[in-house]
């Protein structure tokens, strides 16, 4: 238990680190018309345990995504859509609940769950992110054109780039 | 306090997520101007592209009124230019008219007319080349008003039915000039201040613009003299003006272009400094 803590700290410091530093170099443009940002940061709360409990996620959320909204110049925004995410993690993980249940230490990586579930899992939770995070960062569905261009870019891009990873780093825990 | 506790045991991951939300939330809308903005002016979006709607409706169905109004606009313009052909003295300084002065032409897209006060909006703004201080007439027969605001898509134009309004007008073919007011609440009619006892005068005068301010250019038709008194103990006429345009019925203006607009003020403003 103490190595999935251990691997659960490196893991958002990786993230955080790569997020801020790598991927929020990158952005592409589609022809003025949708942006696509990789907003792989949600997995450092979408792959904690399968029994970490709410309030933990909730309470690790918002300060991973206050930590973000510093490097982003944008109060709160990160901040608000990755405490929703970690609110309906739960929920995901409760629907895409196998015949046999879960076990006490099941971690919701491609490795330990399988292919099936974890591209199930992973996408349904990244695109209501990436939904939420351009929803609340257009702040009016005014723009619902927008938003759905950019969630749906955005969301193909990093779904992408989360498998990679999730083939190159085969962790344990 | 036993249940508050368990309520909190029971309900605290919710509870929290509401919390934590609302803090996101009250950051997003203190620290971000645009997500600040949109929150204040959310429903004015929405405001603006209904009102928009219903001024296309009311537009198409207003269309037999318009192509009237613009038909007899032609004609008055199609008459002026004959008129200028054929004796060019009756139009003073016609030839500067269409020199130095050029029409914007917008629609307008929201106007009271009974309130003491009365302004307009136009549709189109500073990216049309419209600017403070402009004069608005919606024909060649009609000055509408001045205008005071301008944004990048729309002008706020002071309406002639305003208590601020003050034109300088003359009387076609006589001498003298005076200032044009707004002083009862009839739309149709406005008076006429200053003109000199000594100027012989008659009912069914034509009173048009003088051309001494930077505005309006000379001889756009205002109105027809209805009725003048002279009052005892003063110098002048009390004249009331019979509008040739009514100011609740239009639809369409032309903003007028000032070439040398900026020119002038800056030399009177000179003078007066001196």
């Amino acid at each position: 238990m103490n190595s999935a803590i251990q691997t659960n700290i490196i893991r958002i410091i990786f993230v955080f680190l790569a997020q801020v530093l790598i991927f929020k170099q990158i952005t592409f443009s589609l022809g003025g018309l949708a942006y696509i940002h990789f907003l792989i940061y949600p997995i450092a709360i979408l792959l904690m345990p399968v029994k970490t409990s709410r309030p933990v996620l909730l309470v690790l959320a918002f300060i991973f995504g206050i930590a973000l909204d510093m490097f982003y110049d944008s109060p709160g925004i990160h901040a608000a859509a990755l405490v929703f995410t970690a609110y309906i993690r739960n929920i995901i993980i409760i629907f895409l609940e196998p015949f046999d249940g879960y076990n006490i230490d099941d971690v919701p990586t491609l490795k330990r769950m399988g292919t099936g579930w974890f591209v199930s899992y992973i996408s349904v939770a990244l695109l209501i992110h990436t939904f939420v995070y351009f929803s609340i960062e257009a702040f009016s569905f005014v723009f619902f054109f927008e938003i759905f261009l950019n969630t749906i870019f955005s969301f193909i891009v990093t779904f992408i780039f989360v498998l990679v990873l999730q083939f190159i780093f085969r962790t344990k825990y | 306090m036993y249940n508050v506790v368990q309520l909190f045991a029971k309900y605290g991951a919710h509870i929290m997520f509401v919390v934590l939300e609302i803090i996101c939330f009250y950051l997003i809308i203190n620290y971000n101007l645009v997500q600040k903005e949109i929150f204040l002016n959310s429903s004015n979006v929405y405001a603006a592209k209904i009102a928009q709607q219903q001024s296309k409706i009311s537009q198409f169905s207003n269309l037999r009124n318009q192509n009237d109004s613009l038909m007899h606009e032609n004609a008055t313009l199609i008459e002026n230019l004959i008129t200028i052909e054929y004796s060019s003295d009756n139009i003073p300084e016609a030839d500067s008219f269409y020199n130095q002065y050029s029409l914007i032409p917008a629609s307008i897209c929201n106007s009271t007319i009974h309130l003491r006060n009365n302004h307009f909006t136009l549709c189109k703004g500073s990216r049309e080349g419209i600017k403070k201080d402009m004069g608005v007439i919606s024909s060649h027969q009609g000055i509408i008003g001045i205008v005071r605001n301008v944004s990048e898509n729309f002008s706020h134009v002071m309406s002639l039915l305003n208590s601020q309004t003050k034109i300088s007008c003359s009387i076609k073919s006589r001498k003298g000039h005076g200032s044009l007011v707004w002083k009862t609440m009839d739309p149709l009619r406005m008076t006429l201040e200053s003109i000199p006892k000594h100027e012989k005068i008659a009912v069914g005068d034509t009173v048009i613009t003088s051309g001494y301010s930077t505005m309006f250019p000379r001889g756009i038709l205002v109105g027809k003299i209805e009725k003048y008194v002279s009052i005892p103990g003063s110098n002048n006429y009390d004249i009331t003006v019979k509008l040739f345009n009514d100011l609740t019925n239009i639809k369409y203006a032309y903003v007028i272009q000032n070439r040398l607009d900026t020119e002038q003020t800056k030399l009177e403003k000179e003078v007066v400094d001196e």
